[in-house]
């Protein structure tokens, strides 16, 4: 018998008044029921356990528990009796039992009892296979085995995402956000008791699942603590290159992984379930040769009037120096104010510029800056630079009316 | 039981039916009292037959009178209670929503002259709303309970501006006044139970929690209780932390309850929370100590076999169980308990049958007609 947690009993409550037909009778009767709650019979949660009624669906991560019980049910003595329960996954045979010692003798009507305890980390089948041996009173040697076979399901559909930091002072010390949404694919409600992130040695984590709201950490998930069937949390981690990696620009290039997702939960009476997601790993975005990074642009900006930027042009090649020239190209909302093709100058490898721009937009709403390309006129070589940020362009009204509410 | 036990051991069973009672009220209340609802009900159809309803005559001219009207919830309320929800709804469906025109004193002048308002009891209302969400509709249940809930508010809030129940200038007497609006908080908190009980069964934890707690509003002196109820909420969807706090706060409230009743569910409240700690050993040991000072608690008898169980002990586990029904089978066959039994014997060996009709038939000996066999699983 598989020993899920007991579940608590609930009744119906029918009550009456004291003015009705049947005067305090149904209330005496609720009362004389063992499975209410004394002193408060309408609650409908009593504290009668029930034990579970049936397999149930068994989860990854979750800890397979199961009573074996061998019971003579002959009349006779039965000598040497071993007992052995092994569990059969797809890929491997496992011995549960706690015991492996055969017993001397079992009685009529005696058991020998076993709890089992595995804590399930396959998906799929699993067949329990309890063996018993045992030997007769005319010496005969008895054999015997029983199949118990059962499907583990997965109970959490994990989907992670990797947001890089938009603005930074340097690409070196790039932050790294990872959103991770888990959804209790299982039929009952779940109780989150730990999800983290366990960076990998090259960064550091800080959690963004809570509020500071006077002093204390509120969850972001307000007071809902659980999980119902279906639903779906989303986590916000933010990661940050330790110093020493920070330091070396080459290690964070390419693939790197960045940690694991550690996840606790719990369903009825406590039942603990523990899943560990697989390294996840993430591209670095690759800058190429020439990287252009923005330092400074404004949030909101009036319609149809000039606005400032500053960019960061850095040379990312080891040892070639490149003779820039840059070109500004108009989209359909973005003017560039100024000269296009205009020269920049040699650029050593690891050194960079610091650029101021004007442009304008015609167009109201959330703008993207594009248009901009850096030609190195010693390779002919030209890099294009799209959506490098996006604007709030408003009617100039507006943002007057904004300024001075602020 | 014919089936299983032999038609030898059947005519022994000795049950009060409707015929073997007085056609009355009073017959009535004594086939409740001995659990022989089935009996009951057929009862409550008799004498509602004599008074010009029930069977056939449903979509005919009715003639309500509050007794008729109490019989009705009788029968209904049995229904529920023998979990025949389907019944019970074809037989409300010709009352519509309780708020039809017949249902009211003053459409009977002749009978109760000068009488205003509803005939229709308020736990018949109460029953009414409740028994959609056992049909697999509780937002139906939520509805008919908010609209009570709004009414019964209502009623408080003239009762608490000197007018009379209705909303009309009518002169009350002061205690009649009080008595009156100290019903009508009961009802109210009677309503936000019903609603919370419905959400829980909805599964919308943080509503329901929320709703307990107005309860505990309208009877503070069961808030040892309801708050130990929360708790238990908060084990069953695994928040242990949360369940901790709140069997904390039980504590400290206390002494709305006599010595020995908050003892035990101290140590109920801790045996609880050491099962959602996955301590079965320590868990059966609080179920221990609430046997050593009340031994006839059958909730901790239980619990504490249940709890041996887990710990491998199957034959003590039976033991238990078995002791706990032999000496008290009025009070320990009830439904959880001999579910729990069979499902032993089920383990034990696969020759559970036998000792299966032996439950039966000491349930045949005890019980009413309105046992529900079920939980024997006797297939």
């Amino acid at each position: 018998m598989r020993l899920t947690k007991p579940t608590l009993f609930t009744n119906i409550p029918v009550t009456c008044e004291e003015r009705d037909l049947p005067g305090n009778l149904f209330n005496q009767l609720m009362k004389d029921d063992p499975s209410t709650v004394n002193g408060a019979e309408t609650l409908m949660l009593g504290e009668m356990l029930t034990l579970p009624q049936n397999f149930g669906n068994i989860f990854l991560g979750e800890t397979f528990s199961s009573y074996i019980s061998v019971h003579n049910d002959s009349n006779q003595i039965v000598k040497d009796i071993l007992v052995k329960a092994d569990l059969q996954t797809s890929s491997q045979r496992l011995n549960l039992s706690a015991s492996s010692a055969a017993v001397t003798e079992l009685k009529p009507d005696c058991c020998i009892d076993d709890v089992i305890h595995h804590e399930v980390k396959e998906i799929g089948t699993h067949i329990l296979v309890c063996a018993v041996s045992y030997t007769t009173q005319m010496g005969e040697k008895m054999y015997f085995r029983k199949f118990f076979k059962f499907q583990v399901l997965k109970p959490l559909d994990v989907k992670t995402k990797f947001y890089n930091a938009e603005v930074s002072a340097s690409y070196l010390t790039d932050e790294v956000f990872l959103e991770a949404q888990i959804q209790n694919i299982t039929t009952s409600p779940m109780f989150m008791e730990k999800v983290s992130l366990e960076p990998s040695i090259m960064y550091n984590v800080a959690e963004l699942n809570t509020v500071d709201t006077s002093g204390e950490r509120a969850s972001t998930f307000g007071s809902r603590t659980y999980l119902q069937p279906m639903d779906t949390r989303q986590y916000l981690y933010c990661l940050k290159p330790k110093q020493e990696f920070a330091e070396k620009a080459g290690v964070i290039k390419g693939v790197t992984v960045i940690g694991k997702l550690d996840i606790v939960w719990k369903t009825n009476l406590g039942e603990r379930g523990r899943l560990q997601t697989s390294q996840l790993q993430r591209m670095a975005p690759g800058y190429g040769d020439v990287r252009l990074s923005l330092e400074t642009i404004p949030d909101t900006v009036s319609l149809e009037e000039p606005f400032n930027i500053t960019c960061k042009i850095t040379n990312c090649s080891s040892e070639r120096t490149m003779d820039l020239v840059l070109e500004m190209c108009n989209t359909s909302s973005i003017h560039w104010c100024g000269v296009s093709g205009r020269q920049l100058g040699k650029l050593h490898p690891s050194s960079s510029l610091h650029l101021a721009l004007t442009l304008l937009s015609s167009v109201q709403g959330l703008q993207s800056v594009s248009g901009l390309r850096l030609t190195d006129t010693f390779l002919k070589r030209t890099y294009e630079y799209d959506d490098i940020a996006q604007v709030c362009v408003v009617s100039s009204e507006v943002k007057k009316i904004k300024e001075e509410v602020l | 039981m014919l089936r299983f036990l032999g038609e030898q051991a059947a005519v022994k069973r000795q049950v009060l039916n409707a015929n073997s009672v007085e056609q009355s009220f009073v017959g009535l209340k004594q086939l409740i009292s001995s659990k022989n609802w089935r009996a009951a009900v057929d009862l409550c159809g008799r004498l509602l037959t004599a008074h010009g309803q029930g069977y056939g005559k449903s979509g005919l001219p009715t003639n309500h009178t509050t007794d008729s009207l109490q019989l009705w919830f009788v029968r209904l309320a049995l229904l529920v209670k023998l979990n025949l929800f389907q019944n019970a709804e074809m037989e409300f469906e010709p009352f519509g929503n309780l708020d039809q025109p017949d249902l009211y004193y003053e459409y009977h002048p002749q009978v109760y002259p000068g009488r205003k308002g509803s005939m229709v009891p308020f736990s018949m209302r109460i029953l009414h709303a409740e028994l959609p969400q056992y049909l697999g509709n509780p937002q139906e249940s939520l509805d008919r309970l908010h609209s009570m809930k709004i009414i019964c508010a209502k009623i408080l809030e003239n009762l608490e501006q000197g007018l009379a129940e209705d909303g009309s200038m009518t002169t009350i007497a002061q205690e009649n006044r009080q008595a009156s609006a100290q019903l009508w908080r009961a009802r109210l908190g009677r309503v936000m139970y019903s609603m919370a009980n419905c959400l829980l069964l909805m599964k919308d934890y943080v509503l329901a929690v929320e709703a307990y707690h107005s309860v505990i509003k309208y009877y503070p002196q069961q808030e040892p209780q309801l708050l130990s109820g929360i708790g238990r909420i908060f084990l069953q969807i695994g928040d242990i932390k949360t369940a901790e706090k709140y069997f904390q706060d039980v504590e400290k409230v206390m002494h709305k309850l006599d010595g020995l009743q908050s003892q035990i569910m101290v140590l109920m409240n801790r045996a609880f929370l050491h099962l959602g700690q996955n301590n079965f050993a320590e868990a059966h040991r609080f179920f221990t100590e609430i046997l050593r000072i009340d031994s006839s608690n059958a909730v901790a008898n239980n619990n504490a076999a249940v709890c041996l169980l887990y710990l491998g002990k199957l034959k003590d586990s039976l033991r238990q169980l078995e002791g706990m029904v032999q000496q008290d089978p009025q009070h320990y066959l009830h439904e959880s308990v001999l579910f729990n039994l069979t499902t032993m014997y089920e383990l034990e060996s696969s020759r559970s049958m036998q000792k299966k009709q032996a439950l039966l038939e000491a349930v045949a000996l005890k019980e009413g007609d309105s046992f529900n066999t079920q939980c024997l699983k006797l297939g």
